[in-house]
């Protein structure tokens, strides 16, 4: 159908179809926007400037940006294998195993906290902790990180491996391939925006955690302190500006990396365009 | 290339740069605020959020005189429990209500308590109160809207509860309440805001908001919390972490850095990293608490100085100016003469006068009046020099026996181990001494019970008046009273008698 064949009663139609959705759409938007004003407000350039001062702040920035980094990479290395057997694989039990996946997802995060608390107070827990020291340490923020993050990435990248068609794969297997090289020729470039999305995703959830770091890693400043705990800190002490402050950083910082992966990162994080 | 070599080797190898730049701490000597390359094991201390400004101060002034780095671990006082529960490590919880310490100690996490402040539940409003709320009367009228910590799990909700409720006032506040907040924070956060037009909150919060103002009402006068600092049962440095809490509760140290925050601050110690302390002590006490006093020198990081003599020559060292820090006497009547120098005392233990024979009794000793019988040779303790003496001196008194049993008094000695010795010597017939002096020789001598109240020696615990570490040795009298310590007197003859004296 060309352009020109469209009446004007349709042009209309699609036009309020647009608006509504722009509409609907923009409201939320909206009152993203005016949050962020609102904190905007509420703080000052001097606040901002003596939060990026203090060492305590600049150490759990660092602290943050890292263990995201790394929580996300080994989220990705765990979530690829199981979203790619959950998409392929049929096995008896896969209801069972799918909704342990989404625990980390349904538990109120606390709740991980705890039970990793526990977790490395048990005998293994605590031959672990003879070689490396977790509880209260950073290797704790980070699997307290991953706990949680993994499972969105796991969703994530299920969902991509599910839209993925099984048919060029099996092409490639019948070209000669073996099932490793028609996943790593075939399946994964074709799947790299999915694996783009559980990076970014499980960063940004990171980024956010909070609960399971309170209980796992405490709050110690210059140890453990991330930036949702300096947050939390902040806030205990009744320091709304300051704690609007580092909100604010952990807004800048969320925002440029997710804008700087997703317009860069598909040639990065994958090597050359496939 | 083939790429899955190129992904796994690309991610192994951001991977590893990550954990590097973890691993790289730059600056890290003299984070915290310590000196680069400091000296000594980390004390790790939970500390409740809301005292998180002036501990923090201390720690830091605490870390660069002794160079022990101090970790301090931030949460609500209710959530720190529950993780230490778990965890099971750490040295100290600073906690902003004794509830949470009490909780410790009965579920065996807390040891030793030293206390540091007090705060009191105010009213809370923005400086220009528009709406004018100084008191309960004013927030329960129609209208007004206040914010109040979560009457279950927050301490001053708690207890702000209770108050309301003995004075009747809950069920008129409660239509008022907007919202429960689960910490005091957090309600003061919402008046700050603007959320609500008061809240009730500690005293020492306010001071944290300069555009808040408080407001004292007379019925919430009875709800306070105690602040409090205490040891973990699981810390392997008791002495170092008692040594961090006494920094924290000295008048001198820390104690200053909490009242500039808006906390009324308990009496505290003098701070000194290592106390002298001089207790005075009864000879008939010795071997009952040297043990103790010994553990708790060690626990505690301090040096302990004692003097053991007659009571009556300590008493006339007191009078003549001499101030112990904590004075253990052999019986109550030589407290009383000096007990304006002293605080209220405790009663720990008690032991009865008896009569020391040769063994299998030859000279057929019944009762006091068989002191009497002529050709006895008797010993006795000095009746100025030791109470044993002058209780001695008033049972043969009260019994009219004092002049027919003083021909035969051979000897009298400042303390009574002395007259024990005498008769396993064979140099006299009998003696008057304590329980708790003969059992060690109870199978090799004979010995006659006495029936008369009167012969009974009751010992008195007491902390130096203007002691600089009455703090120090009230932990001490704990330590006397656990049941270790109670069971050491108990083998020497002595029976448990521990009450606090109403004086």
């Amino acid at each position: 159908m060309k352009a020109a064949d469209r009446s004007p009663a349709r042009r209309r139609s699609d036009r309020i179809f647009l608006a509504s959705f722009i509409l609907l759409g923009g409201s939320y938007l909206l009152i993203l926007v005016a949050m962020l004003a609102a904190d905007v407000g509420y703080t000052s350039p001097g606040h901002l400037w003596r939060a990026l001062q203090s060492p305590e702040i600049r150490y759990a920035i660092r602290l943050s940006l890292l263990s995201c980094s790394l929580s996300a990479l080994l989220s990705l290395w765990v979530a690829v294998p199981i979203g790619y057997l959950m998409a392929r694989w049929q096995f008896p039990g896969k209801g069972v195993v799918d909704a342990l996946l989404d625990i980390p997802i349904v538990l109120p995060p606390l709740v991980i906290g705890l039970s990793l608390l526990i977790l490395f107070q048990t005998p293994p827990g605590r031959a672990v902790e003879r070689f490396i020291p977790v509880t209260y340490a950073v290797p704790s923020v980070i699997l307290a990180q991953f706990m949680v993050a993994c499972a969105f990435a796991v969703r994530t990248l299920r969902a991509t491996f599910d839209q993925i068609s099984p048919r060029h794969e099996q092409v490639a297997l019948t070209l000669g391939c073996s099932r490793s090289e028609a996943f790593w020729r075939v399946v994964l470039p074709e799947a790299r925006r999915g694996v783009l999305t559980a990076g970014t995703l499980a960063w940004a959830r990171s980024l956010g955690e909070f609960g399971p770091i309170l209980v796992f890693s405490g709050a110690t400043r210059f140890k453990t302190e991330v930036l949702s705990t300096t947050v939390f800190l902040e806030l205990s002490v009744g320091n709304l500006e300051a704690a609007v402050a580092v909100s604010l950083l952990m807004v800048i910082a969320a925002v440029g990396v997710l804008v700087l992966i997703r317009s860069q990162g598909i040639e990065s994080t994958l090597g050359r365009p496939l | 290339m083939n790429p899955a070599r190129t992904v796994i080797g690309l991610s192994l190898a951001i991977a590893g740069v990550l954990v590097l730049l973890l691993m790289w701490r730059p600056g890290a000597g003299n984070s915290a605020g310590g000196q680069a390359a400091v000296p000594g094991r980390p004390l790790l201390v939970y500390c409740a959020a809301g005292l998180k400004v002036p501990v923090e101060a201390v720690a830091r002034e605490y870390e660069r005189r002794t160079g022990v780095p101090v970790q301090l671990q931030f949460g609500g006082s209710g959530l720190l429990l529950n993780n230490l529960r778990v965890a099971r490590r750490g040295d100290l919880f600073l906690a902003a209500d004794h509830t949470f310490l009490d909780a410790g100690r009965s579920n065996g996490l807390v040891n030793e308590v030293l206390p540091l402040a007090r705060m009191q539940a105010v009213i809370v409003t923005p400086k220009d109160n528009p709406k004018n709320l100084r008191s309960l009367q004013d927030l329960v009228q129609p209208g007004v809207q206040i914010a109040f910590a979560n009457p279950d799990a927050a301490a001053i909700g708690v207890l702000c509860r209770q108050v309301l409720e003995r004075s009747n006032v809950w069920a008129a506040l409660q239509p008022r309440i907007k919202v429960f907040k689960p910490t005091v924070n957090d309600v003061a956060n919402d008046v700050k805001l603007g959320t609500v037009d008061a809240g009730i909150v500690w005293d020492a919060v306010v001071t944290a908001y300069p555009e808040l103002t408080s407001h004292r009402d007379p019925t919430l006068d009875a709800a306070t919390a105690d602040v409090g600092i205490g040891v973990l049962s699981f810390t392997e440095q008791p002495a170092a972490a008692l040594r961090f809490a006494r920094f924290l509760g000295a008048r001198d140290a820390g104690l200053p850095v909490l009242a500039s925050h808006g906390y009324s601050v308990v009496e505290g110690d003098v701070w000194s990293e290592r106390p002298e302390i001089v207790l005075y002590s009864g000879g008939v006490n010795r071997l009952a608490i040297e043990n103790t006093i010994r553990e708790f020198e060690e626990r505690e990081g301090v040096s302990i100085s004692r003097v053991y003599n007659g009571c009556g020559i300590l008493t006339a060292q007191i009078r003549s100016g001499q101030r112990p820090d904590a004075y253990f006497a052999c019986d109550v009547s030589f407290m009383t003469p000096v007990s304006s120098f002293f605080r209220p005392h405790t009663v720990l233990s008690e032991t009865r006068i008896l009569i020391l024979t040769q063994p299998g009794n030859p000279k057929g000793i019944r009762s006091l009046e068989d002191l009497a019988q002529s050709g006895l040779s008797l010993g006795i303790a000095n009746e100025q020099q030791s109470a044993l003496g002058a209780l001695t001196q008033r049972l043969l008194d009260a019994e009219g026996l004092t002049a027919r049993v003083l021909p035969n008094v051979r000897v009298q000695t400042p303390t009574a181990d002395l007259l024990v010795n005498q008769v396993r010597a064979g140099g006299l017939d009998a003696a008057l001494v304590y329980a708790a002096n003969v059992s060690n020789v109870r199978d090799h001598l004979g010995i006659v019970e006495l029936p008369q109240p009167l012969a009974m020696a009751a010992q008195p615990y007491a902390v130096g008046r203007d002691s600089k570490n009455a703090r120090l040795m009230e932990r001490l009298l704990q330590r006397l009273r656990s049941a270790e310590s109670r069971r050491q007197f108990e083998d020497l003859g002595f029976r448990w008698r521990d009450t606090v004296s109403t004086q």
